[in-house]
């Protein structure tokens, strides 16, 4: 595994925060990423809860500010597509034909403020959806095979740290690095789905659980992960997504089960034969 | 070689079906995972790829064991896969009892996991490799020439699968499916963990029920999860396939 890159990502990060004499935040990650990639700007769009709008919510300068924005007004660009497709968009070059077809009125826009190459690296993972990273450059061509990397990676970190943001959590910066590392991992996520499906919240706030738990137990995100999905440990979740209750007990399930599903507010649809009446308790 | 000709010709017919626009990459590769044991003769398959940290990730797997093997690989940053993929060549041990030196901890995994040979494919795009595909045997003797050019050629379709179709993929797309691909496995991760709560199930009956219930609806396996992790699927027991709908 390539933990040069993400040294080097956080080392770039915390570089920027060092050059104003501030703590490390979002923003500073935003700058970083548009100096690594040598771009005109980048900026960040944050999805409402769990949601499918994107809103702007900060930029390296207002201009840039102004394309986040013209691409939530107009409804259509590349940030839209990145987070539909959970996958990074790269369009070389904004002011070329398949550009044009593809986002008529964003695109033009775009060209006349000087914009060509437009990249959208989504900030989340599998159903965790929490925003997209924009990035403008003025030159048309596509980055290196070096800068996607870096912006993949930088993507990861503005993923843990919007999530802390969102949370309200705070660790030192070798807890947030050290359970970035260890957040891609398979059994991260099957945790973030069971607590979700315990508590009946988004896979985003699961997360979050999983990470306030990490910092005040001081245990790696994996071994929390791997408790958690053989049932010897519950995460609870107060509705801010912040308190953490884990002594190892199996807390029993609230009373008023089935009445609505887990995370979804609108109907959901029940298919096939009931599996049984009520959830199932694990164990 | 191990397959008939026509069970050749009716896989790569199969998957390139599969290969249409809206298609679903974790049912494509769980597919090819399957085949490629069938096909090649092999007690077990599977496949990983690689992700913007350096690090493989494991994407589909034949068997529920050869998953567990697979993990050894990984987590142990030793194995056939990982050299495949280091290399970009294929890489294979006729008899992992004496693999010890080689690769000490997979090795002792596979053998108690019962698998005695093993053999690993890069999956490669012109200059850039892209991931591994790995082959696990219970008998302990090389695979042919034959046998492993097949299994080249499985790996090629894995590698067109995730490019989308396009023979000429610009490096933009690669990146773009390669992480939808890596994204969409993460997706199918949290849909298990959820199932396993509400269904009461382990985390690989979770997958079987997903992916029987994707298949008996005709829907994207990811589009699925998804439903599920947003709790708009709230029902979708092992039997809800072949039995009447909810009273």
């Amino acid at each position: 595994m390539d933990q040069d890159r993400s040294a080097r990502v956080w080392a770039a990060i915390k570089a920027v925060a060092d050059g104003e004499g501030a703590s490390l935040s979002l923003r500073h990650a935003v700058m970083a990423c548009a100096q690594v990639l040598s771009a005109m700007g980048a900026g960040l769009s944050m999805t409402t809860r769990d949601g499918e709008i994107l809103e702007p919510l900060l930029a390296t300068d207002p201009g840039v500010g102004e394309l986040d924005e013209l691409q939530f007004s107009l409804g259509e660009g590349p940030s839209g597509e990145a987070i539909a497709l959970g996958a990074p968009v790269l369009e070389t070059n904004l002011a070329g034909i398949a550009a044009g077809h593809r986002w008529p009125a964003f695109a033009s826009a775009g060209v006349e403020r000087g914009v060509r190459g437009t990249f959208a690296f989504p900030v989340g993972a599998g159903a965790a959806k929490l925003g997209v990273l924009s990035v403008y450059r003025r030159q048309a061509g596509p980055l290196d095979a070096d800068q996607v990397k870096d912006a993949l990676v930088l993507a990861d970190a503005v993923f843990v740290l919007a999530l802390d943001h969102r949370h309200g959590l705070s660790a030192d910066l070798d807890g947030v690095i050290e359970a970035a590392f260890t957040a891609r991992r398979a059994e991260v996520h099957q945790a973030a789905g069971r607590i979700a499906a315990q508590q009946r919240i988004g896979v985003t706030d699961a997360l979050a659980l999983l990470r306030a738990h990490a910092y005040s137990s001081g245990l790696a995100l994996h071994r929390i992960a791997t408790e958690v999905m053989a049932g010897r440990l519950r995460l609870e979740s107060d509705h801010d997504g912040a308190s953490v209750r884990g002594d190892g007990h199996i807390v029993p399930p609230p009373t008023d089960q089935g009445a609505t599903g887990p995370a979804g507010t609108s109907g959901p649809k029940e298919i096939g034969s009931p599996h049984s009446d009520t959830e199932q308790e694990e164990d | 070689m191990s397959a008939s000709d026509r069970r050749v010709r009716e896989v790569f017919i199969e998957l390139s079906d599969t290969l249409v626009d809206d298609f679903d990459i974790i049912e494509f590769l769980d597919r090819l995972a399957v085949r490629c044991s069938e096909l090649l003769g092999v007690s077990a398959c599977g496949i990983v790829l690689v992700d913007h940290h350096g690090a493989l990730n494991l994407v589909a797997a034949s068997t529920e064991q050869a998953r567990l093997v697979e993990l050894t690989q990984l987590q142990n940053l030793e194995g056939p896969c990982l050299d495949a993929f280091t290399t970009g060549r294929p890489v294979q041990h006729a008899d992992l009892r004496d693999a010890a030196a080689r690769w000490p901890r997979f090795a002792a995994a596979a053998v108690e996991a019962g698998y005695l040979a093993v053999q690993g494919i890069p999956m490669r795009l012109r200059d850039t490799v892209l991931g591994a595909v790995n082959l696990l045997s219970e008998v302990a003797e090389p695979l042919s020439d034959d046998t492993i050019a097949l299994g080249q050629a499985l790996a090629d379709a894995a590698t067109i699968g995730i490019v989308h179709q396009r023979a000429v993929a610009r490096q933009e797309i690669v990146t773009e499916q390669l992480q939808a691909a890596l994204n969409s496995r993460i997706l199918i991760e949290q849909a298990k963990g959820f199932l396993t709560h509400s269904l009461g199930v382990d985390v690989d009956e979770a997958f079987a029920i997903l992916r029987a219930y994707a298949r008996a609806n005709n829907r994207r396996m990811t589009d699925v999860a998804e439903d599920v992790v947003q709790g708009r699927i709230t029902r979708l027991g092992s039997e809800s396939a072949s039995n009447t709908p909810p009273a």
